[in-house]
């Protein structure tokens, strides 16, 4: 199964990005790897060149909040992307906050899974869930 | 006029630059005081040269910063500059620095030298008269190291590969080296004129389970780019790996390998030093705990026989550090340094021999590349993953390597992408790994071996 | 390398012409009711028959250069990389079209010269439908070229005609593969030029091959240094008399690009001061600065319908702006560059002849206050003599 992976917008987490592009490919995934500082437009763009069934966005420093509002508005333009897996894991506020609430936030700005501060083989075992249940629904 | 003079006037004609004044900058270095040179200090030392990292935006602070460091004892003053000036965006760095003199918050990550001026700075620098190292991290340094070398700071680190691979996503490394290139030819002038100025090489890289290696590759291309522009003083450097007896390995085949390029290209004058620097990776939370990590790189830098020593501080975890406990990690390497005593002379042959042959083959790889400079060699070899470094973020990395620790926390290569590791040296790597489990085991193996100190 | 002494280099232009030889350089206006190789012959016989065929080299940028329009998936990748790979085969892009979108697109009434068909990675596939078929259907081209993904490429060769196939320009590493799309549209160039009838005519004074200008100015970028002060980041401007091209340092864009040659290039087509006379002032009075810095230069609108040489400079001077402007963040064309850490600004062509150094640097210092909130003030380089032609030229000339 084809995933895009990467980093959003200003945030420099190298070592946090190779180690999903490995537990990924570790688990048998054919990773796209789109390193740090990737911007929305190419995460979505990315998924429609190599026809990915799963995008899997990575947020460290907290900054998703200033973006996430965007992801509905922006995917919507893409007339191939309904089938596409939608998840983010990371640190996705600054500071503490109801980690039910963020999930929920999320959830209703587009993504199918929401990992907040989550380790990342727990996060991994969750997609692999999810991917199954939508094979058997 | 020579048509490095001509760039140098266009560089120095920024509209960020209070007119520069080549002739009164080269009087001063010539005039200068020798205790402003490391090189001075490194042909005269008697013991380790203890530097720490720092800098702050304002004058001011960064002024207060050194009082705390000379009080401690410092050998070499660090001159740590912010991210703005880095990205050669002087108008923001401008601005930053504006806001944090109006409101005593600091704005910046580190001192704006260009915005400062020369004229200002050097006051500075020869107030206090001890040898200062310029940090950045910038591709394109032309205009910052004029500003510093006219401060009267006489060392400059970086290069454009250990400048470039760990930091940027997409500057175009070709003009790293061009840009770096004008670097080392001004260095190489000034050089002329009183003690050489020295310059040093970024070693610790990604500081993320980097094979010694491809460090020692990066510190030798980066030395020969530097000594056949004319330099005549250099440091190569490396970061604190975990494994005691790969550190002292690294230091020796380190220096013996420079020694013995620098020889191949007849620049056997040039002095060579080995810089060593505190654990680079990522740090304990708890302040003892940082203390006493702290205190184990400097024992293993003196095992290593280093030169000079780069410090840490007990609040890394936690931010940019107070010059209080950055003055602190000053006194207390100090201390190590004077009580340790009776070092044992260690070596392990057949590690020696495996890393000088993994380095050997790698550099016969970058001089076999067609192309007919030796910049363009060694870019062309990143790009065809010939040096390929762990954890970079840079598009033109291939990320094909993947390391991990042993049993004794010594970095391995288990799988080696495009690197030309012999095979011999790369069995005997692997064979120093459990591999015989699931993948995912191995990841999580990773991740337990980039954290180990915290 | 052999000497160039004996050799004239000769660059045919949409209004100019030059002719180099060792010891002298000239330029004419051409006459537009002449064949081109008349027009020479009658300014410069002498010149010109003084030489074998094989010494005489000759590039030209007459007839516009080709044009593209590019098929592709995103703008990210597929369409970002063939555009790349277009300007810098000398290729001007017309337009480009995010394929899903294709039905909203309108159908340019021009002849095409090459249609450029790309998108996916070698393991996607499936990704293009009937629609492009009936959009090529109304579109009138000459050629087509398919670099997207494998799979594809059999599909789409049933139903277009004269497809030419290529190996993908995206790998699966997301990353551009230059050559063979890079090849085939130089060499599609090379034949436009010996197939135009003006050009064609030229063989009877060369024995060599006629080249494109833009290329051999990229030839000449690496040796810049040993003709001139210019410091990197550069951006070279060639203000011409139909089109105005610009050859701008890589450093001057965040693209994830990594390509063969230091410098990229661009076109502005329909920005010139001649035969896009009409376009230009189009462009001009829709910017909401040229009013203002008309009044600058102290002239007033009325300037759009004097045909004076005052009015020729004013236009060069606006064109500056308009290009500066559209390589700027105020309005963004296909890059934006970081025009505040440019240290050079580059002036070849016809603009040379007209305007003198603080005339552009006026307009330069205008542009950075005005756009830039800036004092930042690149050192301009007028190429006057056209050595940045020659050195391009002569080193092209010395390795045939």
């Amino acid at each position: 199964m084809k995933v895009v992976t990467g980093v959003i917008g200003n945030d420099i987490h190298v070592v946090a990005n190779r180690l999903m592009d490995l537990s990924l490919t570790a688990r048998g995934y054919e990773v796209f790897n789109l390193g740090v500082n990737t911007y929305l437009e190419e995460f979505f763009d990315a998924a429609v060149e190599t026809g990915a069934e799963i995008l899997l966005i990575s947020s460290l420093n907290g900054e998703a909040e200033g973006w996430g509002r965007e992801v509905k508005l922006l995917k919507a333009k893409y007339k191939s992307l309904d089938g596409l897996t939608m998840m983010i894991g990371g640190n996705l506020t600054v500071g503490s906050g109801n980690a039910e609430d963020i999930v929920t936030r999320f959830k209703n700005y587009g993504f199918d899974l929401v990992c907040h501060q989550v380790d990342l083989n727990t996060g991994l075992d969750m997609l692999e869930e999810y991917m199954q249940e939508q094979k058997h629904s | 006029m020579s048509q490095l003079q001509e760039e140098r006037e266009i560089i120095l004609g920024n509209e960020n630059v209070d007119s520069f004044d080549f002739d009164e900058v080269r009087e001063f270095v010539k005039g200068a005081d020798e205790k402003l040179f490391i090189s001075h200090h490194f042909a005269n030392k008697s013991k380790m040269l203890v530097q720490p990292r720092g800098g702050f935006p304002t004058y001011e602070k960064q002024f207060a910063l050194y009082e705390f460091f000379v009080d401690a004892n410092v050998d070499v003053l660090p001159l740590t500059i912010d991210s703005n000036t880095r990205l050669n965006d002087y108008t923001t760095a401008k601005k930053m620095l504006r806001l944090s003199e109006a409101n005593e918050v600091d704005m910046l990550n580190g001192y704006p030298l260009v915005n400062h001026g020369y004229r200002s700075t050097r006051k500075m620098m020869t107030h206090f008269n001890h040898p200062v190292s310029l940090r950045h991290g910038t591709p394109d340094a032309r205009l910052l190291i004029e500003i510093a070398i006219a401060s009267g700071i006489f060392e400059i680190e970086g290069g454009p590969i250990t400048y470039l691979l760990p930091y940027s996503k997409n500057f175009p490394l070709d003009k790293a080296f061009l840009y770096w290139k004008y670097v080392e030819r001004v260095c190489a002038d000034y050089s002329t004129l009183n003690k050489p100025i020295n310059r040093e090489s970024f070693g610790p890289l990604t500081a993320t389970l980097v094979p010694p290696s491809i460090t020692i590759v990066i510190q030798l291309l980066e030395m020969l780019l530097s000594l056949e522009e004319g330099v005549k003083s250099f440091s190569v450097s490396f970061s604190q790996q975990g494994s005691m007896i790969q550190d002292i390995v690294t230091g020796k085949v380190t220096r013996q390998l420079a020694d013995y390029y620098a020889a191949q290209i007849g620049c056997e004058d040039a002095s060579i030093h080995l810089v060593y620097h505190q654990w680079m990776g990522a740090f304990p939370m708890n302040r003892d705990s940082a203390d006493q990590l702290i205190n184990m790189s400097t024992v293993i830098a003196s095992m290593v026989g280093a030169d000079k020593i780069i410090t840490k501080t007990r609040e890394e975890a936690v931010g940019i550090p107070t010059k209080e406990a950055n003055a602190q990690t000053v006194a207390n390497t100090q201390y190590t340094l004077n009580i340790l005593g009776g070092l044992p002379a260690i070596t392990d042959e057949q590690e020696e021999e495996i890393l000088t042959a993994e380095v050997h083959a790698i550099m016969e790889a970058v001089f076999n590349d067609p192309a007919d400079t030796l910049w363009r060699k060694v870019f062309n070899s990143i790009k065809n993953g010939i040096i390929d470094v762990p954890f970079s973020p840079h598009i033109i990395n291939h990320n094909k390597m993947i390391t991990i620790r042993d049993a004794q926390k010594n970095i391995r290569i288990i799988e080696r992408g495009s690197v030309p590791i012999p095979d011999r040296c790369y069995e005997y790597e692997r064979s120093c790994c459990d591999l015989n489990k699931d993948t995912t085991s191995i990841v999580n193996d990773i991740i337990h071996d980039i954290g180990i100190m915290q | 390398m052999s000497t160039n002494n004996n050799k004239l280099l000769v660059d045919i232009g949409s209004t100019y012409f030059k002719v180099s030889t060792a010891d002298s350089i000239e330029q004419h206006f051409r006459d537009f009711n002449k064949r081109i190789l008349d027009d020479l012959m009658h300014k410069c016989g002498d010149i010109v028959q003084s030489y074998e065929p094989e010494n005489v080299h000759i590039c030209s940028s007459a007839n516009g250069g080709l044009s593209t329009l590019i098929i592709g998936l995103t703008h990210s990748y597929s369409l970002k990389y063939a555009t790349n790979i277009a300007y810098n085969s000398g290729i001007n892009v017309i337009d480009s079209i995010v394929f899903q979108d294709i039905e909203e697109y309108s159908i340019p009434s021009d002849l095409i010269d090459v249609v450029i068909i790309v998108g996916g990675i070698d393991s996607n596939g499936g990704v293009f439908d009937e629609r492009l078929t009936s959009y090529l259907d109304k579109l009138n081209y000459s050629n087509v070229v398919y670099v997207g993904n494998k799979n594809d490429a059999q599909e789409i060769a049933k139903t277009v005609e004269r497809l030419e196939i290529l190996p993908n320009i995206i790998d699966d590493r997301l990353h551009i593969v230059e050559t063979h799309l890079k090849d085939y549209l130089t060499n599609l160039y090379q034949q436009d030029i010996e197939g135009k009838e003006d050009i064609k005519d030229l063989y009877e004074v060369t024995g060599n091959q006629i080249y494109s200008t833009p290329f051999v100015v990229n030839k000449s970028l690496p040796l810049i240094h040993t003709s001139f002060s210019v410091t990197d980041p550069f951006i070279l401007l060639d203000i011409g008399g139909a089109t105005t091209d610009v050859h701008y340092s890589k450093d001057l864009v965040s693209d994830n690009i990594v390509t063969e040659q230091g410098h990229d290039r661009i076109v502005f087509k329909k920005l010139g001061v001649y035969k896009s006379r009409q376009s230009l002032i189009f462009t001009a009075e829709n910017n909401e600065y040229a009013y203002e810095l008309l009044m600058h230069l102290k002239v007033t609108e009325n300037i759009y319908n004097e045909h004076s040489e005052k009015a020729t400079k004013i236009l060069m001077q606006l064109a500056i702006f308009l290009v500066l402007c559209k390589m700027s963040h105020y309005r963004p064309a296909y890059v934006t560059l970081k025009l505040l850490a440019m240290n050079s600004i580059v002036f070849t062509g016809g603009i040379t002849k007209v305007l003198n150094t603080e005339d552009i640097e006026d307009v330069v210092a205008f542009f950075y206050r005005k756009i830039l909130n800036s004092d930042h003030k690149p050192v301009t380089v007028l190429d006057s003599d056209y050595d940045i032609w020659t050195l391009g030229a002569t080193e092209h000339a010395a390795c045939q």
